[in-house]
């Protein structure tokens, strides 16, 4: 599979990202690298959060069968090789050898097994689906395992080098607390110790063996400790960097100019985040049941004029329901059946249902906190009032924004008006919209058999030409009915500021922080 | 004495249990399905919420729950949390020991600060000293303290850079527990004006003072012990309320104490921690009010027990 | 946080223009009627003294210093501070008076309820109220607001239930003092109805209490809910709340300090003005305090 990279970064950020792949500079040995952060793991088991904030701490204990490259590929990485059946139901995969486990133990087939076993089992993983249709492990010998599939399933490979799916050593079996004080992978950092809310502790592993991450480092990490310590406040967490309490971290926004201009700090932008930010509505009922309100407010807001007021250049309008990126991505495509602003067109479609200025539509939008999105909430709530849109905005939690939207979506026989909100999802593929969207998805929202069949191809096809049609009918169909409008594809949380010192950070494709080429310099 | 301290303990034990009946009701109180609103999450089948309506044995009638909840929580079961199924009360352990930190460090601040305030402007009633110290008594009262904690935080950290933000040695709650400190600071100045007032309105000191006795004598001897009664009187009532504090004061700092993970819960609507968070407050709360109470009743020998 | 009140003596009860002549001779009775008043006269002209729309984004450069134009500087979006901050005590004023009037209305049913009817109720309803008043009222408002979500109106709510133990403590020791007095055993002689007995003869004795209790409660609710609306869990955007308006200012605390200056300065003004006329119309109706 092919991942096509489309870059359209702010070109002076992405200078200072470059200057710090440089490597090779006298180095001090070892050290401590503080990474703060706005918030914390929700867990160290892989299949109990769906965050990228703890995807990005998975990343540094456990590694995957397969890795992205830099572009987005899905590359060799634990599994060595492998190979698919002629009908496509099953993957043979052949492991590294001498690979081993924090606790000492030889990494296998057995672990891999383990943790295919552990996602499909009594409490099972909160991504199950995305692992696809897997029907059985089977470990064929030490270094040999038989994964089968129910139909065949386009997205295996890449979801295999998703966080998602991190190998979790059968050693973990035993222990009670499995995700909060254990946590036994094959990855770069062991675990110390984590309390949650303040900091986790990761100390080197010697042994570890790098296969197929896009770093230059083949060995184990320069550095003694990682601590990923959380911070919420921005301002706290750019005092923080500038005196030297952290190395790493996300500075505040409105601070980034002021930082580009200095020496003091330096920038790490991240490229190909696989972030998508979008509206989604309550279909269930009124007033978003009816196509025409779910249009209006995707003309009545202007995404464009929000980002430049909000993130200045750091973020990307997006059309598209799938980031920048993204295999199927493409702009030119998506911008054919999107919603440019036009309030006026907004106001008729409006007029046509029966609002007008003495009758605003009345509804509520949810925002999820952090990110500066509250204020982007503002303004588009101050351009659904101009064309006759109330909308009260709720901040609230991701999570708990998962929850109400599924709820809202759920509930019936109530008067109460639905609702709408500015969700984001990260992926690595477009196999989120089956995620999103298959009847049964994350949000119990719109429902359609026609639908349905449009997603289940874009899972069963492996051909990347009839693949690429088939998530194209599925972008068309979401946008032509307004049920997912792409809105923007976030850059700046994800902008990272170092410390001088710090040198041969990266951050891979889709999130993915490396710290195997870090080194602390004096 | 020992019939006292029974007595007490017996009360906290009341108020404790019914905390527990206050939790089990709050989870009943939620509009909407419970289970649907905590677990449904990415990816849940119906299949799946029945299950785990059983195995929390929410299909079962109320005061069977309550049972069931009553009896985990005796053996230390609070539950897991929603966000990363974390054991409830090994996470509010892990938290409480910076929030003691806070809290004592800033009843410390305010019996000091507020004390000796109170005591000089009591002691130079009528005075312009009074006056000003009253005046500033009240501003302390009447300032958010959230405020107060972001003005010095500006102040101390962000323009003098003298101290440092965000972490959790002991220069990181030098600023939180200053805020909290004077914030009840100002509180405990004007109790302990109206109490040494009362105390210097006394014969005995009256008399001590006819007898010719040395003011400061008559000062430390006299008024100061029996003014620390109704002082230490009163802390139980301002810890409980300095452990409220420390909710908005922790997430001001960044302050990683129980206070900032109740509010991540309630934002998170994880109602197990949400649970598990009240209890815990009404525990330690009424358990400090039997320390103090006890801490009093040594102190006033003309208390009698059992009342 | 405002000290707990003791009740007052009987021979509180004075007629009203006395009362309000003496508090004006109290010094700090004075100036908190004339803080209240102005909050007052502000919230009531706000259209007119506002000099820019609260809600109209642009009104100047985003982010802009404290001048001419712009008395209390510009937010983010270019909203003007200043009319932000007048519009706020709208706001305020309403936290206040729904809060206050929830949480007086219950404690006061509450507490003459259980002191007047005394006995095995009496003991267990204040029993209940005294373990409730221990769980302090901010743990007792975020249960409520984790039941009810987040939201202004339901942080007034979650305050307003919040407090209603402190005022049935209030209004039940009033009424254990009134209820031994001779007056009441004349009537209860007399004959009169327990409904004739608890609203003629206990509640206006308890009013006066409750007027200095509930002055100062303004200021605890007002408080409260800047804290809560601080925390994000009160009042939501676009709504000039001035605790809402801190917790905004959070992030650009280093880059436009007059965010956080002023809203924080209007809360504790106004609370300044609750205190002390509670203060004041304590000295005047409690002679006791009055002597001292």
């Amino acid at each position: 599979m092919k991942v096509r990279k489309t870059l359209a970064l702010p070109s002076r950020a992405t200078l200072l990202g470059s200057a710090f792949v440089m490597a090779g500079l006298p180095a001090m040995a070892g050290g401590d690298l503080i990474w703060a952060r706005y918030g914390d793991i929700d867990s160290l088991d892989p299949h109990r959060a769906t965050s990228t904030l703890s995807m990005q701490v998975w990343d540094q204990i456990y590694d995957t069968l397969l890795a992205f490259d830099e572009d987005g590929v899905a590359r060799p990485n634990l599994a060595e090789s492998w190979e698919v059946s002629e009908d496509g139901l099953s993957y043979t995969f052949t492991l590294q050898e001498g690979v081993i486990c924090h606790d000492g133990t030889a990494f296998g087939a057995e672990d891999v097994k383990f943790t295919i076993d552990r996602a499909f089992g009594d409490n099972p993983s909160l991504t199950r689906t995305s692992w696809g249709p897997i029907t059985g492990v089977e470990v064929v010998d030490d270094l040999v395992v038989t994964v089968s599939l129910d139909s065949t399933f386009g997205a295996f490979l890449p979801f295999l080098a998703d966080s998602f799916s991190s190998i979790v050593c059968a050693s973990n079996a035993d222990a009670t607390d499995f995700g909060t004080r254990t946590a036994i992978g094959t990855g770069p950092f062991k675990l110390v110790s984590w309390v949650q809310g303040d900091e986790a502790v990761l100390e080197r592993n010697d042994d570890y063996r790098n296969f197929g991450k896009p770093v230059e480092n083949a060995g184990p990490v320069h550095i003694d400790r990682l601590i990923v310590r959380t911070i919420p406040e921005p301002q706290t967490r750019l005092a923080a960097l500038r005196t030297g309490e952290a190395h790493i971290a996300e500075p505040p926004f409105d601070d980034i100019p002021d930082i580009q201009a200095s020496d003091e700090l330096n920038l790490v932008v991240a490229e190909n985040t696989g972030q998508n930010v979008f509206w989604q509505y309550t279909v269930s009922r009124a007033p978003f049941d009816d196509i025409r309100a779910r249009q209006a407010v995707a003309h009545a807001t202007d995404p464009e004029m929000a980002i430049e007021i909000v993130y200045g250049g750091t973020n990307q309008r997006e059309w598209c329901p799938i980031a920048a990126g993204v295999f199927g991505n493409d702009q030119e495509f998506c911008a054919q059946y999107g919603y440019p602003y036009d309030p006026d067109r907004a106001r008729e479609l409006l007029a046509e249902m029966g609002y007008g200025p003495g009758n605003p539509l009345e509804t509520t939008m949810y925002v999820w906190t952090g990110g500066n999105r509250h204020i982007l909430a503002e303004i588009f709530q101050a351009q659904l009032a101009d064309v006759g849109i109330q909308a009260s905005i709720e901040i609230m939690d991701i999570g708990t924004m998962n929850a109400r939207v599924r709820e809202d979506n759920e509930r019936t026989g109530t008067d109460a008006p639905g609702t709408f909100n500015m969700m984001t999802w990260g992926w690595y593929d477009p196999d989120i919209l089956f995620a999103l969207w298959h009847q049964g998805g994350a949000y119990a929202g719109y429902q359609s058999d026609e639908l349905d069949a449009m997603l289940e191809l874009t899972r069963e096809l492996t051909d990347e030409d009839a693949r690429l049609a088939a998530v194209q009918d599925v972008i068309r169909y979401l946008m032509t009915n307004a049920i997912h409008v792409g809105l923007y594809t976030p850059g700046w949380e994800w902008i990272f500021a170092l410390r001088p010192e710090v040198e041969g950070f990266k951050v891979g494709a889709f999130l993915h922080p490396m710290f195997q080429d870090v080194r602390l310099t004096d | 004495m020992l019939r006292f301290i029974a007595q007490r303990l017996f009360a906290a034990l009341i108020t404790i249990w019914i905390a527990t009946i206050a939790v089990t009701l709050l989870i009943h109180l939620v509009p909407g399905d419970p289970v649907r609103i905590m677990y449904a999450g990415f990816q849940t089948t119906e299949a799946e919420i029945e299950a785990i309506r059983q195995r929390l044995g929410l299909d079962q009638p109320v005061w069977r729950q309550y049972f069931m909840y009553l009896g985990r929580v005796l053996q230390g079961d609070l539950g897991h949390s929603i966000v990363g199924s974390q054991p409830v009360l090994d996470t509010l352990l892990q938290r409480f020991p910076a929030t003691l930190a806070l809290t004592v460090s800033a009843l410390i601040i305010a019996v000091v600060v507020g004390g000796t305030l109170g005591f000089f402007a009591a002691y130079r009633r009528g005075t312009v000293w009074d006056f000003g110290a009253m005046t500033l008594a009240i501003v302390g009262v009447s300032m958010p303290h959230f405020w107060l904690g972001l003005l010095l935080l500006f102040l101390f950290s962000m323009t003098l850079g003298w101290l440092p933000v965000g972490g959790s040695g002991w220069r990181n709650l030098i600023l939180p527990a200053l805020t909290l400190g004077l914030a009840t600071g100002a509180v405990i100045a004007r109790l302990t004006r109206s109490a040494m007032i009362d105390i210097f309105d006394q014969d005995f000191v009256r008399t001590a003072h006819a007898k010719g006795l040395p003011k400061t004598l008559v000062l430390y001897r006299h008024a100061l012990r029996s003014g620390l009664v109704p002082i230490v009187s009163m802390l139980g009532l301002q810890f409980a309320y300095l452990m409220g504090g420390a909710i908005v004061i922790e997430n001001v700092f960044a302050w990683n104490g129980v206070g900032r993970l109740a509010i991540q819960a309630v934002f998170a609507r994880d109602y197990p921690l949400i649970q598990g968070f009240i209890l815990f407050f009404a525990t330690v709360v009424a358990l400090v009010s039997v320390i103090i109470d006890v801490t009093y009743a040594l102190l006033d020998p003309r208390i009698r027990y059992g009342t | 946080m405002s000290a707990p009140a003791e009740p007052l003596a009987a021979e509180a009860r004075v007629a009203p223009r006395r009362v309000l002549w003496a508090l004006l001779r109290s010094p700090s009775g004075a100036v908190g009627l004339a803080i209240v008043l102005l909050l007052i006269v502000v919230a009531l002209l706000a259209p007119a003294i506002a000099p820019y729309d609260p809600y109209r984004m642009a009104s100047g450069p985003r982010l802009a210093a404290p001048s001419w134009d712009h008395w209390m500087g510009t937010d983010q979006l270019g909203r003007d501070v200043f009319s932000r901050v007048v519009y706020g005590s709208r706001l305020t004023l309403m936290i206040g008076t729904i809060a206050v009037g929830i949480s007086l209305t219950a404690g006061l049913l509450l507490g003459l309820i259980a002191g007047y009817a005394g006995g095995w109720p009496e003991r267990i309803l204040m029993r209940l109220v005294d373990v409730v008043f221990s769980f302090t009222e901010i743990v007792i408002a975020l249960a409520c607001l984790a039941i009810l979500g987040v939201g202004l109106i339901n942080a007034m709510i979650a305050i307003g239930i919040a407090s209603i133990p402190f005022y049935a403590r209030i209004t039940h020791s009033v009424v254990l003092v009134e209820k031994n007095k001779p007056y009441f055993e004349a009537a209860i002689a007399a004959g009169a109805s327990h409904l004739r007995l608890i609203f003629l003869h206990l509640l206006p004795n308890v009013i006066p209490t409750l007027i200095v209790v509930g002055t100062l409660g303004v200021s605890t609710a007002v408080l409260a809910a800047a804290g809560l609306s601080f925390l994000g869990l009160g009042a939501q955007p676009p709504q000039p709340e001035w605790g809402f308006m801190l917790s905004s200012s959070r992030d650009l605390i280093s880059r436009a300090p007059w965010m956080m200056i002023f809203p924080g300065l209007a809360i504790a003004i106004t609370v300044l003005g609750f205190n002390l006329l509670g203060d004041g119309v304590r000295e005047v109706l409690d002679p006791r305090q009055r002597a001292r």
